[in-house]
């Protein structure tokens, strides 16, 4: 049965043989005009695919309400006051002296953690401070005595110990 | 024509000149030239000697105070929460430890963080006649304004296309009452005494506005402290508690 | 407005007036100005050493202690003790300045030749200095440029030599040394600075006891030396050095050149025990009897 139908389509197929042409465009513009091809139709992307930007469909992000800020409040529209009295104003007052902001041991004071605190130890330590705030005066000397052996036996900066 | 005298005047340039205005009224009225020296209103612009100025001025007043506690300044923690080994358990020593919930920082910012360091003295100075030169300031008669309101001073402002920030320089400490009162209610137009004025603030306003007296006093300090003769002195390093 | 025949600065705020207005946006640092430091490299250097080196002390960061030498017996401890300079810390110094320097300030007008010059007066030219922290007691007064000297003054120093004093003397000048105590020198250094304070001027101490010879010796010119002796020295020096000495009795400025301090005194025209007012610029003088005694002896 199945040597006779394969006999008759052989027979078929040397009578009629249909010439199949594959579609090619021509220009590129024709290929753009007839659109993009389409896959997966009827399928839904719940996610976005492109960019950084967060599910739409959910909560938004918490962002904070822009405030413009006052960019000329009084200490803001005149800061720099004064920084250059001793060349226009009274020569001998040296302009570290008119930051009354700063606490008065630290004004004009540069220096890593270690340097600072010496200083601070050594103005504070004389008045009420030790007495009046005892742990912070414990923990300033704890602080010393740890960056002192840091400095001089872990590093190669030297820092010393003026007392 | 103001006339003026002015000393130590380089030998191959000219004075630079400005128009003296008026304030009293808003159309301008211009009531003569005055010579400013060249040393001061006609050095070369460098705006990196301004920007280390600048900076400057932002740097060296600068202290932080944000500090987190260390392991060995929080409450507690001496004791061993427990036992080294049979729980376990990861092995710990103190509840303070950075590893710990609650424990100390382990390299946290301290307290006072400062960012001082000094400009040296004659390249604030240079900042100072640099600025000046590159702003060309307007140079007026008198700060004084009919009205209170600060109307008049926004109009005359706008009329004369001098910008919207306004900073007005005087010698004297205490400034006429007019004008004072309407740049009270208005941010961006501020005064200024001589000993005040600065790089920074003259960078933030747009226009700078001095009196025929501000700038004979600005001058007078700027060409002393140029040619002052114990120059050494001032050229001297910046020690902390000898200032 | 063409550029030419203006000075550089000029063309360049004539070009700045082009441009936008000078803001806190538009002023920077000149291009490669600043030097970027870029020691963590990236891709396949990332995994280099980043500039500590190889190997040891300097990349491991566990620096050796101060004066270890790696198992040699340190630098400290490898010399017995021998005390060449013992108390070297405690003797005074006197910084020198050459008779050529000094005959360089009084052309260049840094020193007035028709008043007396002393330590106050130096100091006050803004190129010499001393710092009495360092133990330095006063000038030296040296002998370069000894034959160019020409001047005429009355000096005080701290230490001079023989040929310096010759010099001096031959060009019909006075030379005295003279001894100031440690708080004095201060007050030399700066005396405005001492004045601002409004305190009244101190005594001037003596010289001790190692110094007392130097400083009333006829031949070094001292301060508490018999005048006598001195005229007697001066005369000597002269047939010594073989020069004519001049008349300072003939001398057109022979009152300046016979200004002396007095052992006790600080400033010329200015006694021990007075304040002097810097801002009304009056000199306030003592009235009590007590206080003037004190300040008398």
């Amino acid at each position: 049965m199945s040597w006779c139908l394969r006999q008759v389509s052989q027979c078929v197929q040397k009578l009629w043989a249909p010439q199949s042409q594959q579609v090619r465009y021509r220009y590129h513009k024709d290929k753009l005009e007839k659109g993009k091809l389409i896959r997966r139709f009827g399928y839904e992307e719940s996610l976005l695919q492109r960019g950084l930007l967060p599910h739409v469909d959910g909560k938004k992000l918490p962002i904070p309400i822009y405030e413009p800020k006052n960019s000329w409040t009084e200490s803001k529209a005149l800061f720099g006051q004064n920084d250059y009295i001793d060349i226009l104003g009274n020569e001998n007052l040296h302009p570290t002296r008119t930051h009354y902001q700063i606490a008065s041991w630290l004004r004009g004071v540069k220096g890593n953690e270690l340097q600072v605190l010496i200083r601070k130890k050594k103005v504070l330590g004389k008045g009420i401070f030790p007495y009046s705030n005892p742990i912070k005066w414990r923990n300033i000397n704890k602080r010393v005595k740890y960056l002192y052996k840091f400095m001089n036996y872990k590093t190669n900066q030297f820092v010393v110990n003026k007392e | 024509m103001t006339q003026r005298n002015l000393e130590f005047l380089p030998k191959f340039e000219k004075p630079r000149q400005a128009w003296v205005e008026n304030l009293d009224t808003v159309e301008e009225k211009k009531l003569g030239l005055i010579d400013l020296h060249p040393n001061v209103f006609g050095v070369m612009p460098r705006l990196d000697i301004i920007y280390e100025n600048m900076l400057w001025q932002q740097k060296y007043r600068r202290v932080e105070y944000h500090s987190l506690r260390t392991r060995a300044e929080m409450p507690g923690g001496g004791r061993k929460p427990w036992p080294q080994k049979g729980q376990g358990r990861a092995r710990h020593g103190s509840i303070r430890s950075p590893l710990f919930k609650g424990g100390g920082v382990a390299h946290g910012p301290r307290n006072p963080t400062t960012y001082f360091y000094m400009l040296p003295f004659y390249k604030r100075l240079l900042g100072l006649t640099t600025t000046l030169s590159v702003k060309l300031a307007q140079v007026v008669d008198l700060l004084e304004i009919p009205t209170e309101g600060p109307k008049y001073l926004e109009d005359l402002v706008s009329e004369r296309c001098w910008g919207v920030s306004v900073l007005f320089v005087d010698s004297v400490d205490i400034m006429p009452r007019n004008i004072t009162a309407a740049t009270c209610e208005i941010g961006h137009m501020n005064m200024m005494p001589v000993y005040g004025l600065n790089v920074y603030s003259m960078l933030k306003h747009e226009a700078l506005v001095l009196t025929v007296s501000a700038v004979e006093e600005i001058e007078r300090k700027i060409i002393y402290n140029l040619n002052r003769t114990d120059a050494k002195k001032k050229e001297q390093r910046f020690l902390v508690n000898q200032v | 407005m063409s550029g030419i025949g203006r000075t550089a600065s000029e063309k360049a705020l004539l070009m700045l007036r082009s441009l936008p207005r000078l803001c806190m946006q538009n002023v920077g640092p000149n291009p490669h100005a600043k030097k970027v430091r870029n020691s963590r490299h990236r891709g396949q250097h990332g995994g280099d050493k980043h500039g500590c080196g190889n190997k040891g002390s300097g990349q491991r960061q566990n620096w050796m202690r101060l004066g270890y030498e790696t198992g040699n017996t340190p630098f400290y401890l490898r010399f017995p003790h021998e005390p060449y300079y013992k108390g070297h810390h405690l003797r005074r110094q006197y910084p020198p300045l050459s008779l050529m320097q000094l005959q360089k300030m009084i052309e260049t007008d840094r020193l007035d030749t028709s008043k007396p010059i002393d330590l106050a007066a130096l100091c006050n030219t803004g190129i010499w200095k001393f710092t009495p922290e360092l133990l330095q007691y006063g000038v030296n007064l040296t002998a370069e440029g000894a034959n160019e000297f020409k001047a005429k003054v009355n000096i005080e120093v701290q230490w001079a030599t023989e040929p310096v004093i010759a010099a001096i003397e031959r060009n019909g000048g006075v030379i005295t040394t003279s001894f100031y105590d440690f708080d004095s020198l201060w007050i030399m250094r700066d005396p405005v600075k001492f004045f601002m304070r409004g305190e009244a001027i101190p005594r001037r101490m003596l010289p001790p006891e190692d110094a007392i010879l130097f400083y009333t010796g006829a031949e070094n010119r001292g301060y508490l030396a018999d005048p006598e002796k001195v005229s007697w020295e001066r005369l000597v020096l002269s047939q010594k050095y073989g020069y004519e000495l001049p008349k300072i009795e003939d001398d057109p400025e022979y009152e300046m050149l016979c200004e002396r301090k007095d052992p006790r005194q600080l400033f010329y025209g200015l006694e021990p025990g007075w304040v002097v007012n810097i801002k009304d610029k009056t000199i306030l003088k003592p009235l009590d009897p007590e206080v003037k005694e004190f300040y008398k002896t």
